[in-house]
């Protein structure tokens, strides 16, 4: 398993936000975690990035528990990050946003990986902008080539799509698809679209409540089981 | 005392002399803020021991030289080591449990200011103590109607130097893109692989070096007192939040405050000059809080 919860409970100050959480996420899949606004999605994201005061139960990463682990350990150990909100720093260029990512991985050169420059043009022909002046959807690619330069195992994805125009919604899922399928990684991702996350995963869960109330193979994501828990 | 008395009329050359007098308060100023520019500029601490930093650095100057025969220019690097290593220590005990309470972080600051002032009492005595500089510093410089000791000269090149310095680890190396990223976002830099806490200990341990070498040179300037802190301490803070807590921001801070001290008292004398000048500072706050330079013109 690359990724592993057992009875995690995840709290901000003494108040728990996720209960008693089982996940597995075998490697080189792609799981998508789906629930309405405030279920705990992004809660689960911080959780394994270890950004939230503290947990019980048991994590491991890689096999590796990491269940005490400080968040830079984590990124070290091959979590590469796709914040909600995207997390970019706009006093920073954009080389100097991926150069941040190299500081999980092992190159003591802190250059810019090939491969994000490849995966995204735009970014390769404006390494020298101010990240706080590109468009939503460049930061968003600017935010996935930063954590590939993590050289991570797994990427965790809150809400890739969230609040950028469908076109670049469709380019952002190729771009993932490709990772996942050509590249090996495996695919946490918190999704609205039933859409995406049905083309893009293997795996699924349902938080409700900060509970995993469904869980399964994609095909068992039933309309029956949309009806019930994300339709508002 | 007739209004003659009390206004200087403007003749040139003693102006410009002014001018360079003004230049070297300025250099004094910034090496005494530096310290406190990176360590409240990047970690938001507001260090109130920041003026003991410097006298420590001047005792150790004191020690290293009456001890162990130290020359002076040794002594500076000496300084930084000395109290980075201190300052270092400091973090690792007690400001490193606070950084979520800026106001314990003032209280504590301020008791480890008394301890160090009242510690150093104990060990050295209240009598002043003095520190020696070579001869070559010991005159002054004079070109035509210029005249300025060469120890301001070295003051001003030797902050001059820090400046860069810190400019250069800041925005030209590696542990200066970490450095600026846990300014920014610190979540965000843990989850990309910086340990922040190492980061904070390693800036607060420069920022407190930095203060170290301003004690040294300060410390050649005028005698030791083991509350001589307290008399850099104001000047410092003023420097930090009229400049906005940016390194830029200081440099020009301290620049336009020492200048402008400098030929209102030309004009005027000392004491009114500093009137003159603080009161123009509380102006400059009311109505620019921010202070020279913000951080939301540096995000352009």
């Amino acid at each position: 398993m690359m990724l592993e919860l057992q009875d995690v409970t995840s709290f901000y100050g003494k108040t728990p936000i996720l209960q008693n959480v089982d996940l597995s996420v075998p490697e080189g899949s792609c799981f998508c975690v789906l629930g309405k606004n405030g279920v705990g999605k992004t809660t689960l994201m911080r959780t394994i990035m270890g950004l939230t005061t503290r947990i019980t139960g048991k994590l491991s990463i890689a096999g590796q528990d990491a269940t005490s682990q400080p968040t830079y350990e984590r990124a070290i150990a091959g979590v590469g990050y796709i914040p909600q909100g995207r997390g970019i720093l706009g006093k920073f260029t954009v080389r100097e946003n991926i150069q941040l990512g190299t500081f999980a991985s092992n190159d003591a050169a802190h250059g810019v990986p090939p491969l994000c420059l490849e995966l995204f043009p735009y970014l390769a022909e404006n390494l020298d902008k101010r990240a706080g002046h590109l468009s939503g959807g460049q930061q968003q690619q600017l935010a996935i080539a930063r954590a590939l330069a993590t050289d991570p195992k797994v990427l965790l994805l809150d809400e890739p799509t969230e609040g950028i125009q469908p076109n670049i919604v469709k380019e952002i899922e190729l771009t993932l698809r490709r990772l996942n399928k050509e590249i090996g990684l495996t695919l946490i991702l918190t999704e609205q679209h039933i859409k995406v996350a049905r083309e893009l995963s293997d795996y699924f869960a349902v938080l409700e409540n900060g509970r995993v109330v469904e869980t399964g193979p994609i095909a068992a994501l039933t309309d029956e089981l949309v009806e019930r828990h994300l339709t508002i | 005392m007739s209004v003659h008395d009390f206004w200087t009329p403007f003749a040139l050359e003693p102006f410009l002399n002014a001018l360079i007098v003004g230049l070297s308060i300025a250099s004094i100023w910034l090496v005494a803020a530096l310290g406190l520019t990176i360590i409240y500029g990047t970690m938001g601490v507001i260090n109130m021991a920041h003026g003991e930093f410097i006298m420590l650095g001047a005792y150790s100057t004191y020690v290293l030289q009456s001890y162990l025969g130290f020359p002076f220019l040794l002594c500076l690097p000496a300084a930084f080591f000395i109290v980075a290593g201190f300052g270092w220590v400091i973090e690792k005990v007690l400001i490193r449990h606070l950084y979520q309470r800026p106001l314990d972080t003032l209280l504590a600051t301020w008791g480890v200011s008394l301890v160090l002032i009242q510690g150093v009492r104990l060990v050295f005595g209240g009598e002043p103590q003095y520190v020696g500089v070579p001869t070559w510093l010991d005159s002054a410089m004079q070109i035509g109607f210029i005249n300025l000791a060469w120890l301001r000269v070295f003051i001003i090149v030797v902050s001059g130097l820090m400046v860069l310095l810190t400019w250069w680890i800041l925005f030209r190396t590696v542990t200066g893109v970490r450095i600026r990223a846990v300014m920014q976002n610190k979540e965000m830099a843990a989850s990309f692989g910086i340990n922040a806490n190492q980061v904070y200990s390693i800036t607060f341990a420069y920022g407190a070096g930095v203060a170290g070498v301003a004690g040294a040179l300060f410390g050649a300037f005028k005698s030791l007192f083991p509350d001589m802190g307290s008399g850099y301490i104001v000047e410092a803070f003023l420097v930090v939040v009229v400049g906005g807590g940016q390194l830029i921001g200081s440099v020009f801070s301290a620049g336009l405050m020492g200048e402008m001290g400098s030929v209102f008292s030309y004009f005027t004398n000392d004491t009114f000059a500093r009137f003159v000048l603080f009161t123009l500072i509380v102006v400059f706050l009311r109505f620019r809080p921010q202070g020279l330079i913000s951080e939301a013109m540096t995000r352009r």
